[in-house]
């Protein structure tokens, strides 16, 4: 063999060696598991392709959790990760699910409404792949994954995305985002198809408070928000005054001219109350430092403490006492709490009787506490996302 | 319309996989660019397609 082409077949090696290193750590994110031990509340687990047959063997099928008293109520849906990068909101999602307690009416829980945005991280913006929570038993690891579908899944992106039905032009990555693809058509793009079988969920399981979880930049105006539905406004302005009490929310309008989301069209397309909540996130916003998990945990960043000085966030942030995962988890849940408060109240013949851990409690014992120890617990309540 | 979708989609999968051949074909028969900087740059470039091609990334 020449010189030269020796030298050549170095060199592939070298490269096929790291692609082999870089493609064990994506496969383990992809096909990674996390745990969840749901309440004694729980009652039946299906799949998110009961309501859309096409999804069924995709990467865009996930699970679906009810949790039904028995007892004539509202019926609640909690989604969380529909942007897998803003870990909280599928976190919450967890705590919820592995201590309701219901009273009356019924809690669905889609913990990862976008399955295959979960299963590939954001390795250009050097995000770390999964979240460890500590616990007194050990540690529950949770995936950390993108904003939008993964490209294995749905590609080619168009060079511009046309929403459907409202024909609005949205950024072609958008075509990915579950949360810029309701209501979605049943024939449409994997992450169209997702979206379209939310919303037979909540029209075929007459869904009547639909919540969101999500977490925001602290430079994006709607942070610490709760973003409604017109039909839902009352209801969120009366859920942010009595989340005063714990911690401040704002409430904004959802704007009837932006598309795809899910506080527009999940109200527009069926008769659900649709509110989506957005958390601060320390770790979103473009000036901070390096996107560590440890950043994640603790929320604290030199950077964004000089953005705050400079009067340039649009919350209060404080690197002495920074918007930690236990903060942004207890903040969703209080935020779920009150919208279901304030629901029971204008409409108390039929209440949905929820109880979950708040903000209060989170924020006393950490987040870990409320995780259940898999192995210390009935197996049949033990499942696998 | 799903299957037209999925058709497209696996397109797309054996076009990163032919580009990933044209770029190990360059590595070793070309005629321009023949220093070793191009060598490591073709050598680098065939990873993003050969995993995309084998569906890990």
């Amino acid at each position: 063999m020449k010189g030269a082409t020796l030298r050549k077949v170095v060199f592939l090696l070298v490269f096929l060696v790291l692609a082999g290193f870089a493609a064990r750590e994506f496969l383990e994110l992809r096909h990674f598991k996390e745990t969840v031990i749901v309440s004694e509340a729980f009652t039946e687990r299906r799949m998110l392709s009961d309501w859309l047959p096409n999804l069924k063997n995709t990467w865009g099928d996930t699970p679906v959790y009810f949790f039904d008293s028995g007892v004539p109520g509202a019926t609640t849906l909690i989604i969380g990760g529909d942007h897998p990068y803003e870990p909280a909101g599928t976190i919450a999602a967890y705590v919820l699910m592995e201590n309701l307690q219901i009273t009356s009416g019924r809690v669905i829980v889609v913990p990862r409404s976008d399955m295959s945005a979960s299963t590939q991280g954001i390795v250009g913006n050097g995000y770390p792949q999964f979240l460890h929570i500590p616990t007194s038993w050990g540690q529950q690891v949770y995936r950390i994954g993108d904003r939008e579908t993964a490209p294995l899944d749905q590609w080619p992106d168009p060079f511009t995305y046309v929403h459907y039905p409202s024909g609005q032009n949205l950024a072609y990555q958008d075509i990915r985002n579950l949360n810029r693809a309701y209501p979605g058509r049943p024939n449409g793009t994997l992450t169209e198809r997702m979206g379209y079988a939310i919303m037979e969920l909540i029209r075929n399981e007459k869904v009547d408070l639909t919540i969101d979880f999500h977490e925001a930049s602290l430079m994006y105006p709607v942070v610490d928000t709760y973003v409604a539905h017109q039909r839902a406004e009352e209801l969120s302005f009366l859920a942010a005054m009595f989340s005063q009490a714990e911690m401040p929310m704002k409430t904004e309008v959802s704007p009837k001219n932006l598309h795809g989301l899910a506080h527009r069209e999940l109200g527009d397309f069926s008769d659900t109350l649709a509110v989506l909540v957005e958390t601060a996130e320390p770790f979103i916003d473009r000036v901070v430092g390096r996107v560590t998990e440890q950043l994640m945990i603790d929320g604290k960043d030199e950077f964004l403490q000089r953005a705050a000085d400079k009067g340039l966030l649009y919350t209060s942030y404080d690197i002495n006492n920074a918007q930690t995962i236990d903060n942004r988890v207890g903040r969703l849940l209080t935020s779920a709490y009150q919208l279901i408060n304030v629901y029971n109240m204008m409409h108390p013949e039929t209440p949905c009787g929820a109880m979950f851990p708040l903000y209060t409690d989170v924020m006393t014992n950490g987040t870990g506490y409320y995780l259940q120890n898999p192995a210390e617990v009935d197996p049949s309540r033990v499942f696998e996302n | 319309m799903v299957f037209l979708q999925e058709v497209i989609r696996q397109i797309y999968f054996l076009m990163s996989a032919f580009f990933g051949l044209l770029l190990l074909r360059a590595l070793f028969k070309r005629t321009t660019r023949t220093s070793l900087v191009y060598d490591i740059v073709y050598a680098y470039a065939i990873i993003p397609f050969l995993l995309r091609a084998l569906h890990i990334r």
